[in-house]
């Protein structure tokens, strides 16, 4: 499922939210209309977390995380870290990360499995991203991008790249990533795909300038179809399903 | 708000106090003062300051590995909340700081034995080793004093040796504390020797003296 979203008038949804297959990261806005997109496609299925970082909120820009772990930059206050680790769920770890840059959103991409990070990255770093997020940490660049989290949307299913990658740099980053990858745009050409959107197995949010077409990408890349989600497996698996159960 | 500690002098710096600098590799540097902020803009090591907690710590004047003083430090990596847990940290913190207390006293104690004993010995020693400066016709006077100092030192030693005889036979206990109090009222004597002395020889620069008491 991919909808359209703006967080008061602004397109950019993957500045202010972090999207995980085990939690959501919303920021503090007037209204509560971004927040209710969320709350009625994830009600019920994994907690929305209300939260800013660092007194601001640029929340996905900030953070970096995954079904296993989050990561928050030095500026978090003790009082914001303190309030995700009491709405996240307990087999979620959650750290604070003392680097330079502090923007973990814009240079970390992660997936459950995977990260690519910014060639920049302190040793230390990519450590603490190795154990806290339990992925594999490759440093790569996008287009020549050094800001991995930015021009690229990732979940288990498939990913989105900054729409001026080379094939062979596609070719390269989806035999790491060991998922299909796709260049697009979102938002109506724009190239920053990581800010302008946020995904997991199953849903997709974008900017409310996303056109028809952009959407239909999206949703093909991801998965994110009509049968795709993880409550209708009758409809693709089911004749594996029943060879294997019966 | 987080009351951090000021990077030049490691005082707590509270709201609406001091400066922050903030370095172009985004490193933060507060400031508790003004005092702070030059001194660290003149690229002053605050090693070298005997003003800042970390020239202290530097030289031996402050605990520095002990048990109490990691409860400051800031943490990474949060907890969930429980209120029990709450409960008895905040028990905790008192107990904390009463130990904390504690031990710096010790500390304290311990890193000012033996003073007093080694400000004698500088003071005895300088009074020797000028004597030349006083007035011809104390100098006699002054040698007398000396050779009087050096057997009662030599019998300190002998004192001090008798006492390791006297444990390795083990001597009544009556005897110990006579010997040791004894060896008390030589040091009061040595006490006294050493400011007539210092009366006597006022030629003598006293510059490198140091009488702590």
């Amino acid at each position: 499922m991919a909808v359209r979203a703006s967080f008061e008038n602004s397109n950019e949804v993957g500045v202010f939210s972090t999207l995980t297959n085990a939690y959501a990261l919303v920021a503090i806005g007037a209204s509560e209309n971004f927040y209710s997109v969320f709350e009625a496609e994830l009600a019920d299925v994994i907690p929305i977390c209300h939260t800013t970082i660092a007194g601001t909120r640029i929340i996905g820009r900030l953070t970096a995380g995954n079904r296993k772990g989050l990561l928050v930059p030095t500026s978090t206050t003790d009082q914001e870290l303190q309030h995700l680790r009491n709405s996240i769920p307990d087999s979620v770890k959650i750290q604070r990360i003392e680097e330079r840059l502090s923007a973990l959103g814009n240079v970390i991409c992660a997936n459950d499995h995977v990260a690519l990070v910014h060639p920049d990255l302190e040793r230390e770093t990519e450590e603490i991203i190795a154990d806290v997020l339990g992925v594999e940490v490759f440093r790569q660049t996008i287009a020549d991008n050094v800001l991995t989290g930015s021009y690229m949307s990732l979940s288990n299913q498939g990913g989105l790249v900054h729409p001026k990658t080379s094939i062979q740099d596609q070719d390269e980053l989806s035999s790491l990533l060991q998922v299909p990858l796709v260049a697009g745009s979102v938002n109506r050409g724009s190239a920053v795909v990581g800010a302008g959107m946020v995904v997991n197995d199953w849903m997709a949010v974008t900017g409310l300038d996303t056109t028809a077409t952009e959407l239909s990408v999206v949703e093909s890349v991801f998965k994110l179809g009509e049968g795709m989600a993880p409550g209708s497996i009758n409809t693709t698996n089911k004749e594996t399903m029943v060879e294997s159960f019966y | 708000m987080r009351i951090e500690t000021c990077h030049f002098c490691s005082q707590p710096c509270y709201p609406s106090k001091g400066i922050t600098f903030v370095r172009n590799d985004a490193k933060l540097f507060r400031f508790c003062r003004s005092k702070c902020h030059k001194n660290f803009k003149m690229k002053r090591n605050p090693r070298k300051l005997a003003w800042t907690k970390a020239f202290r710590r530097a030289h031996g004047k402050e605990m520095t590995v002990d048990s109490t003083l990691q409860f400051a430090q800031r943490r990474n990596i949060p907890v969930r909340y429980n209120r029990d847990l709450v409960a008895r940290t905040l028990e905790a913190m008192s107990r904390v700081s009463e130990i904390r207390a504690k031990r710096e006293k010790q500390f304290y104690v311990n890193r000012m034995k033996g003073n007093r004993e080694r400000g004698l010995e500088a003071d005895r020693k300088l009074v020797a080793e000028n004597q030349h400066l006083l007035p011809p016709e104390y100098r006699e006077r002054v040698e007398e004093v000396l050779k009087e100092d050096v057997e009662v030192e030599g019998m300190e030693v002998e004192g001090m040796e008798v006492e390791v005889d006297a444990e390795e036979v083990e001597l009544t206990v009556e005897e110990q504390q006579r010997l040791r109090a004894q060896q008390k009222v030589q040091a009061k004597k040595l006490g006294t020797k050493q400011k007539q002395k210092l009366v006597r020889g006022k030629g003598v620069e006293s510059g490198g003296m140091e009488l702590d008491d």
